[in-house]
C-alpha cells in the first residue's frame, strides 16, 4: 500500500494537488486540494455591482 | 453580468443576446481543441514513440480517416525531423518531462506521429480563430465589451471601429475554418485514439451526478444546450434545476462559518472566512480527515455533481435534444460501444469532442442571426433603462447561471444601497474538485479516481488521464520547473507497508 501526493497538477489559476491511496495496483481513495487562496468574493463587497463581472471574469 | 442582470430586472437586446453566443461559442471551441491537443492528448500519446512512425504509414492513416489537406508522406516526414531534432538535442521543448515509454500507453507510432503533427498544427489554428475575440471583446483572454444591460460593442456599417460588413465577412472566414478543423481533424482523431483506449471506458465514472444550467439561449429563451440534472448515472429522467437547491459546505474547507463547521450555505448568504489549519510547508501529506483545500464543497439537494462537457451532453441527450443524440449515437456507434460507457474518462473526453462539434456548426448560424438584425437596421446592443443606481430598488439580489466551457457556473449577488452586499461565485472546478461535505461525500475528482488502475506509482500517468479528462485548467505535464531550472513538481511517496 503506497500513498502518493501529485503538487502541482497545474493549472491558469491557482494550484491543483491531488493525494491518492494506491493499494493492489489501483487507487482505493484520493483527495483534491486547491492550494492557493481565491478571496475575490471578499474583494467585490461594496463595490459596484456594474463592474462585479470585470472582477469575476479573472477567476 | 448576468446575476446584476437578475437582480436588476434587466433584458439585454437581441444583439447582445447573439454577440455573446458568438464570443462564447467561439471560446468553447478553441477552449475544446487546446485542451484535446495540448493539456490532454499526451497523457495518451506518447511523443518519442513517433519517432518510430514511418511517414508514408502515417499519411495513409491519415488520410483513411479525414479528407483534411495536410496528411500527406512528406509534411509527416517533415514532423517527424523536426522531431528527431528536439529529441537529439535533448530539448524536447514543449514535449519535456513527460512519462514516455510509460506501460500505459497503447498506440501505434503512426497514431502518435499523427496526433504530434495535429497538436503543431492546433497552434497555429488557435491563435487564428480566437481573433473573434479580439473583433467582439476587444482582446483575449478577458473580452472587455462587456457591459450590464448588454454590450459595449457597437454596430455601425458605416464606422471602421464597430462592428461592420469587413468584420463579419472576417469572423465568417474564421468561423468556417473553425468548424473545418474540428470536423476534419479533432473528431477524427479522437475517434482513432478512443479506439485504442477503450478500457477507459470502465475507470472514471465517479459519482454519475451531472448538473447542466445549459447555455446558448435562442431569440426566445430556448437554450441550444438545455439544462437539467442527471442522478445516479440514469438517463431516463433530467430533474429541473432549482438553484436554492445549492449550497456550500466546508467542513473540510480552510473556511469558517459563523454557524460552525457542519453548516451549508446557500450562496445568498455564503460566507467568505479564510481559516488555514493545514501544515506549515514544506510537507508530506495533508491532513485528510480535517480541512484540506481552499476549494468549498458545493451540493445540490445535499449530493455532489460533476459538471462540464459530459454533464451538457447527457442532459441533452437524455432531453432528446435531436442534433446532440444525433452525434452522440453516431460516436458510440463508431466506438462500438453502448451509452454506459459515456460515464467514464474515456466519456468525458469524448462528451467534450461532441460538444465542440455541434457549438462549431452554430457559429455561422448566429453569424446569420447578426446579419439579419443589421439587415433589418436594428443596431441596439444594450438597454440601459436600469443603468443609473437611482432607479435601483434599496435591496435586490439574482442570480447569473452559464455555462462555461469547464462547466456550470453560477454567480449570486445581493445589492444593497447600491453596492454589492454580498457575492458568491460556485465555479466549475469548485464542483468537480470538490473536497468531502460534512457527511464524508466526495467530490467528482476523488470518487471519479477510486479504482483508477497504476501501473507505476511513481510515475501516475492513469490519475492525469481521469482528472485532465475534467479539463481543470492544467498543464500537459506534472513536472514543472521554474526559471532557475528546480523541479517544482514532487510524486511523494508513504514506503510499502
Amino acid at each position: 500500500m503506497a500513498k502518493i501526493a501529485i503538487d502541482p497538477i497545474t493549472r491558469i489559476e491557482g494550484h491543483l494537488r491531488i493525494e491518492a491511496q494506491i493499494d493492489g495496483g489501483q487507487v482505493t481513495d484520493a483527495w483534491s486540494s486547491s492550494t492557493m487562496f481565491r478571496g475575490l468574493e471578499i474583494i467585490m463587497k461594496g463595490r459596484d455591482p456594474r463592474g462585479s463581472w470585470l472582477m469575476a471574469q479573472r477567476i | 453580468m448576468r446575476a446584476v442582470e437578475d437582480a436588476l430586472g434587466i433584458q439585454i437586446p437581441n444583439n447582445a443576446r447573439i454577440i455573446r453566443n458568438l464570443i462564447e461559442g467561439i471560446q468553447y471551441v478553441q477552449d475544446h481543441v487546446i485542451h484535446f491537443y495540448h493539456l490532454h492528448a499526451l497523457d495518451w500519446v506518447d511523443v518519442t514513440s513517433a519517432l518510430d512512425a514511418d511517414a508514408a504509414a502515417t499519411a495513409q492513416l491519415a488520410q483513411s480517416i479525414s479528407d483534411w489537406p495536410n496528411s500527406s508522406p512528406a509534411h509527416f516526414q517533415t514532423v517527424k525531423d523536426k522531431l528527431a531534432t528536439f529529441v537529439n538535442s535533448g530539448q524536447l521543448g514543449p514535449f519535456a518531462n513527460g512519462y514516455w515509454g510509460h506501460p500505459a500507453y497503447k498506440l501505434p507510432p503512426e497514431a502518435n506521429l499523427m496526433a504530434v503533427a495535429h497538436y503543431l498544427e492546433a497552434l497555429d489554428w488557435q491563435k487564428d480563430v480566437i481573433r473573434v475575440h479580439a473583433i467582439l471583446g476587444s482582446k483575449n483572454p478577458h473580452p472587455q465589451t462587456y457591459l450590464v444591460g448588454g454590450m459595449a460593442i457597437t454596430i455601425d456599417p458605416d464606422s471602421e471601429s464597430a462592428i461592420n460588413a469587413d468584420k463579419i465577412a472576417l469572423m465568417r472566414k474564421l468561423f468556417v475554418k473553425a468548424k473545418q478543423f474540428v470536423d476534419q481533424v479533432y473528431v477524427p482523431d479522437l475517434l482513432a485514439v478512443a479506439s485504442f483506449y477503450k478500457d477507459w471506458a470502465g475507470y472514471g465514472g465517479g459519482l454519475g451526478n451531472f448538473l447542466a444550467y445549459g447555455e446558448f439561449p435562442g431569440a426566445t429563451g430556448d437554450l441550444l444546450l438545455p439544462r437539467g440534472i442527471i442522478l445516479d448515472q440514469d438517463l431516463s429522467t433530467v430533474h429541473p434545476v432549482d438553484q436554492e437547491q445549492i449550497t456550500e459546505y466546508v467542513t473540510h474547507s480552510w473556511y469558517q462559518y459563523e454557524g460552525g463547521d457542519q453548516a451549508s450555505l446557500h450562496p445568498w448568504q455564503g460566507e467568505t472566512q479564510p481559516n488555514y489549519t493545514g501544515p506549515q510547508p514544506p510537507y508530506e501529506f495533508l491532513e485528510t480527515d480535517g480541512k484540506y483545500t481552499w476549494l468549498k464543497a458545493p451540493r445540490y439537494e445535499g449530493r455532489p455533481m460533476e459538471v462540464g462537457p459530459l454533464a451538457r451532453m447527457l442532459v441533452a441527450y437524455a432531453s432528446g435534444q435531436p442534433r446532440v443524440k444525433q452525434v452522440v449515437d453516431s460516436v458510440l456507434q463508431q466506438l462500438g460501444v453502448g451509452p454506459e460507457a459515456l460515464f467514464s474518462t474515456l466519456g468525458r473526453t469524448a462528451a467534450r469532442g461532441i460538444e465542440t462539434a455541434v457549438v462549431a456548426e452554430q457559429l455561422v448560424p448566429w453569424l446569420d442571426e447578426l446579419v439579419a438584425q443589421m439587415a433589418d437596421g436594428n443596431f441596439t446592443v444594450v438597454n440601459t433603462d436600469h443603468w443609473d443606481p437611482a432607479g435601483w430598488p434599496a435591496e435586490a439580489k439574482g442570480w447569473g447561471p452559464m455555462e462555461a466551457p469547464r462547466g456550470a457556473l453560477g454567480h449570486w449577488v445581493q445589492i444593497k444601497d447600491e453596492k454589492v452586499a454580498n457575492y458568491q461565485c460556485v465555479v466549475p472546478s469548485t464542483w468537480n474538485a470538490s473536497p468531502r461535505d460534512a457527511s464524508g461525500q466526495p467530490g467528482a475528482y476523488e470518487a471519479s479516481l477510486v479504482g483508477t488502475p497504476i501501473a507505476d506509482p511513481e510515475q501516475p500517468l492513469e490519475i492525469l488521464r481521469t482528472i485532465h479528462s475534467f479539463d481543470p485548467c492544467m498543464a500537459c505535464a506534472v513536472h514543472v520547473v521554474d526559471g532557475q531550472g528546480r523541479e517544482l513538481t514532487r510524486v511523494e511517496w508513504e514506503g510499502r507497508m
